[in-house]
């Protein structure tokens, strides 16, 4: 089958996938502990209160700690925000203002070293202005060793998303003095994306270096690293090395091979977007392939379909919050009594891991919900509709009005906001290609439900029963198979595949009434060109011109200049091939 | 009964025509506007809005109901044609827009100070009225030989022309097709010299659009009594059959494609100065399919019916979108879903069902009144024998 060819690949992306999901997954650092944090305090107290051959080893110190608690009492030091309070005892201590302030404009104090409030002996707070104390003792060359022990401290933060900012920061810093701190740091590293933004930052530092030796060893550093940052500083390099052929040539070189880098680096996150684009779009077009490409029925409502489980989404995830609740009047009376109905659904009001598993329940439920619309939809209308193709076309678009007209009264004409759970936010890069964790999971999703859809169509008792009537529905009624309720089934199928699309399109579009709309023309004639009839087809084509969209939208540099173009190349593609990438071959005229 | 039926409908025509291009104007013009004779210069305009969709109908059933193509892209070429009138009519703006500068005001907005190449023939009237005829018909000659020469047919053709008219619509959206963008023509001053707010003119435009329906109407009806007609009904009933007994049923359909376009073309040429406005959203897909239900509702493969339909859906919509404006849809949706169910003929074709239950229920002997059919929900399939069946479906109905 075409499916074995398809799915070749699909073992060594989970593996990926998961792999990546893990790695980010592991605590990268241990949280500060109770008694480091004090031995911290104890040494700012020292560095703020001690003499000044002292402090550089301390702040020294302190800067490799990576403590938040550190930091915070370190910046407020350079802004003369810490005060000396001279204590009853002799004694000197140093102390932070709260930012909360009374009608009087005092404040409590903060004792630096216990980070408790300052008390007097009979254990009241003591509460100060900020004229009251004073400011502990700093000077320029003071200040300026505090803030390279915060630049450091930056660098040895818990988290490696902050410890590669702060590299990237001291990288454009243009302060060669910061080489040193960063080599002490790149000793210690351990994250490897830290660790090359490291390398970077020194380089880029080096680039403006003592010698043309050193500036040359960056350069090809850089080169190495395929460092699209630094290519704005080796572009004023270039522009200003003259008077160094050979450098130049170099900076050139390494500047082309950046440059290069950058095009891949595009071209991958294009072929991503696309792929991503394309799963979309499959998921879409799935159902339809199925409603459409099989039974041959026009469903104009499948796009509403969509919204059926979107919206379905949309109410799990209030249900998993505050509730949910609606009401419509109709705007004519009957006997001089307006006619109102509602209903008023109480909400679990969850919070935390609970609350954002809410996508997990609506997950299947929009399934169900979309695929019990699709089968009253199917008993109610299109089953007398089988035999008149272009008829279902019109009905099923009547029903497609009247569902948008029932959203808006229901859920509004505005659109809802459906917030993604927290684990399908954020993203990873994977060699400088930005990978959004909501994309990778809609391929990943394309490929389970593309999956389940062949499995049920070609292992499963079912799936038999559906080809066969498929195929003949004459001949397989004859056979005894009941098509009215296999028509059923698969039609209800084919809906809850489009309800699956509504609760992923959730996440990553609008949800509002004419969510579906966007999406018919869009699905249908993806299913027209992959062949109807023929799931591996929708397959094929979807992901086709999913990056066909991508491509041209790079191209053609306007998102709607590339639809217009694929729609147009459609067009024109079947020309080349009426009957869609794989056609069926059929005997049959008409 | 055939017989008697073309005599009914020539006498309905004739007073219609007669109704509709003399006594309508002359009520508006003639008497005093306190009488309860008189016709509002609104309803005038509004009447001329509904005869200009009719034409519009006429084209979709043209394509549907006599040669079973359905098309979803029948406004596309309604709006090509109202396009064409609008440059013509913006540029007999002249200086009297908003910004006082010779060329339109969207071009004064985008930044141009000189008019575009595109726009400097479109001061003759003729040459506009060139357009809306190569415009459209170009491009329905060019899809409709790609389309028919692959042999795309059915549902696809219907899928592929809605694509057509969806990516026109992205293009006319967007401002550097120098079309208006979203908010495309409006603020019309003159036509031919003609002051367009007086209400002569209104009235002018009017006869001219029920004048130019006659005209549609007649020439559908002369063409389709032909032989030509008859190859038309056998391409929508089995076209292999046709095409084996050495018809080429390309040229037939592309014909009829051409033409079709033409006449909505006309349609949307004369709407235009009527509503005085022409934005992209007129060819979105869902003015076509709205088109097909009129067609459907007023009864395809008939003449009458989808001018009939236009007016009465059209009339529909504009009651309802002012008493119910919130149900408006839900109504058209399920007046939609109905039709298709229980009147697969439209009203033309009730008559006929109406008669075709009576039988039924006299031959049962179980009298019971025929006005249950509006109402007959569990009817599973409601197409009685001697009513006009879908086309494509019977191949063996007597042409």
């Amino acid at each position: 089958m075409k499916f074995k060819l398809l799915f070749g690949a699909l073992p060594a992306f989970l593996t990926v996938f998961l792999a990546v999901r893990a790695a980010s997954a592991a605590p990268s650092a241990a949280g500060e502990s109770a008694s480091g944090t004090n031995v911290i305090r104890q040494e700012l107290v020292q560095a703020i209160l001690g003499g000044g051959g002292q402090r550089q080893a301390l702040l020294d110190k302190i800067a490799d700690s990576g403590s938040g608690v550190a930091a915070g009492i370190l910046s407020a030091w350079t802004m003369q925000e810490v005060y000396l309070y001279a204590a009853p005892d002799g004694s000197t201590i140093p102390v932070t203002l709260e930012s909360q302030q009374d009608a009087a404009g005092t404040s409590r104090a903060i004792r630096i070293d216990d980070g408790g409030f300052l008390k007097d002996a009979s254990g009241k707070e003591l509460r100060f202005g900020q004229s009251d104390l004073n400011a502990a003792y700093t000077n320029i060359r003071l200040r300026r060793q505090i803030q390279q022990a915060l630049d450091t401290l930056a660098l040895s933060a818990a988290d490696p998303q902050a410890r590669r900012a702060a590299a990237v920061k001291l990288g454009y810093s243009q302060k060669p003095g910061y080489v040193p701190i960063l080599e002490r740091r790149l000793a210690k590293e351990r994250d490897p994306a830290v660790k090359k933004a490291i390398h970077v930052a020194i380089a880029t530092l080096q680039l403006g270096g003592p010698s043309a030796a050193v500036q040359m060893a960056a350069v090809n550093e850089l080169a190495a690293l395929k460092s699209v940052g630094s290519l704005d500083t080796l572009t004023r390099l270039a522009a200003n090395a003259n008077n160094n052929p050979q450098l130049e040539n170099r900076v050139k070189a390494a500047i082309n091979s950046i440059q290069e880098h950058i095009r891949w680096v595009q071209f991958y996150g294009t072929l991503f977007h696309g792929i991503s684009v394309g799963s979309v779009l499959l998921v879409v077009a799935l159902g339809l392939a199925i409603t459409f490409g099989l039974m041959g029925v026009i469903n104009m409502a499948h796009g509403e379909m969509i919204a059926v489980g979107a919206y379905t989404t949309y109410v799990i995830q209030n249900l998993f919050g505050s509730g949910f609740a609606f009401s419509i009047t109709l705007p004519f009376s009957i006997g001089g009594k307006a006619i109102a109905f509602g209903l008023n659904l109480p909400g679990l009001n969850a919070s935390g891991w609970f609350y954002q598993s809410y996508f997990l329940f609506a997950i299947p439920l929009s399934f169900l919900s979309a695929a019990l619309a699709g089968l009253l939809l199917e008993r109610a209308i299109i089953q007398f509709l089988y035999r008149r193709p272009l008829e279902s076309l019109l009905a099923t678009w009547g029903v497609s009005l009247a569902l948008q007209q029932i959203f808006r009264m229901v859920f509004g004409a505005n659109n809802v906001q459906v917030s993604s759970p927290n684990w399908l936010l954020g993203h990873f890069s994977l060699d400088d290609v930005s990978l959004d964790y909501n994309r990778v999971f809609v391929v990943a999703f394309a490929i389970v439900i593309v999956l389940g859809t062949w499995i049920l169509l070609s292992k499963t008792p079912l799936g038999l029963l559906i080809r066969a009537v498929m195929q003949n529905r004459d001949m397989a009624g004859c056979m005894g198979v009941r098509t009215g309720r296999v028509n059923m089934l698969t039609f209800a199928f084919g809906s809850g595949l489009a309800g699956l699309a509504g609760a992923f399109l959730s996440q990553i579009g609008n949800v509002g009434p004419s969510l579906g709309q966007t999406y018919i023309v869009d699905s249908f004639m993806t299913v027209v060109v992959g062949g109807v009839g023929n799931i591996a087809g929708t397959v094929y084509s979807a992901l086709g011109i999913g990056t066909a969209d991508q491509v041209l939208q790079q191209l053609t540099g306007s998102p709607v200049t590339g639809k217009i173009v694929s729609l147009v190349a459609i067009i024109l593609f079947l020309q080349w091939k009426p009957g869609g990438l794989f056609a069926m071959r059929s005997r049959s005229l008409d | 009964m055939r017989r008697s039926f073309v005599n009914t409908e020539s006498i309905v025509v004739l007073a219609g025509a007669i109704f509709l291009i003399v006594v309508l104007p002359c009520l508006n013009a003639f008497t005093a506007p306190q009488s309860w004779l008189h016709v509002s210069d609104f309803t005038i305009n509004l009447y001329g809005k509904y005869l200009c969709y009719a034409m519009l109908a006429i084209s979709v059933d043209l394509l549907w109901g006599y040669t079973g193509l359905l098309s979803l892209g029948q406004a596309l070429f309604f709006s090509l044609g109202g396009y064409m009138m609008g440059m013509y009519l913006m540029r007999m703006i002249g200086s009297l827009g908003q910004y006082r500068e010779p060329i339109p005001d969207f071009l004064v907005f985008l930044g141009w100070s000189n008019l575009p190449a595109i726009w400097k023939p479109f001061n003759s009237f003729a040459f506009a009225m060139m357009m809306a005829v190569l415009l459209p018909g170009g491009l329905a000659a060019v899809f409709g030989f790609l389309a028919f020469r692959s042999r795309i047919r059915g549902v696809y053709f219907a899928i592929l022309t809605q694509a057509l008219t969806y990516a026109a619509c992205l293009l006319f959206f967007r401002n550097s097709l120098l079309m208006g963008g979203n908010n495309g023509f409006t603020d019309f001053k003159f036509i031919v010299g003609y002051n367009l707010n007086l209400s002569a003119t209104q009235r002018g435009l009017y006869i001219c659009s029920a004048v130019a329906l006659l005209f549609v109407y007649l020439l559908c009806k002369w063409m389709t009594s032909t032989k030509f007609g008859k190859i038309q009904r056998a391409i929508r009933d089995s076209e292999t059959r046709v095409l084996f007994s050495g018809y080429s049923t390309a040229h037939f359909k592309l014909f009829v494609f051409v033409l079709a376009s033409l006449i909505a073309s006309l349609g949307g040429v004369l709407y235009v100065p009527q509503v005085g406005i022409i934005n992209p959203s007129e060819m979105a897909p869902d003015h076509s399919l709205e088109a097909v239900v009129w067609v459907a509702v007023g009864g395809r493969g008939t003449l009458i019916g989808p001018i009939l339909g236009a007016i009465l859906v059209n009339g529909l919509k504009s009651w309802a979108t002012r008493a119910y404006p919130d149900m408006w849809l839900l109504f058209l949706g399920a007046l939609f879903i109905f039709v298709t169910l229980f009147m697969p003929s439209g009203i033309i074709g009730l008559p006929g069902q109406v008669r075709a239950l009576k039988k039924k229920i006299q031959d049962r002997g179980r009298p019971a009144p025929p006005s249950d059919l509006t109402g007959a929900a569990p009817l599973p399939q409601p197409v009685p024998a001697n009513s006009a069946a879908a086309p494509g479906r019977n191949a063996s109905k007597p042409g």
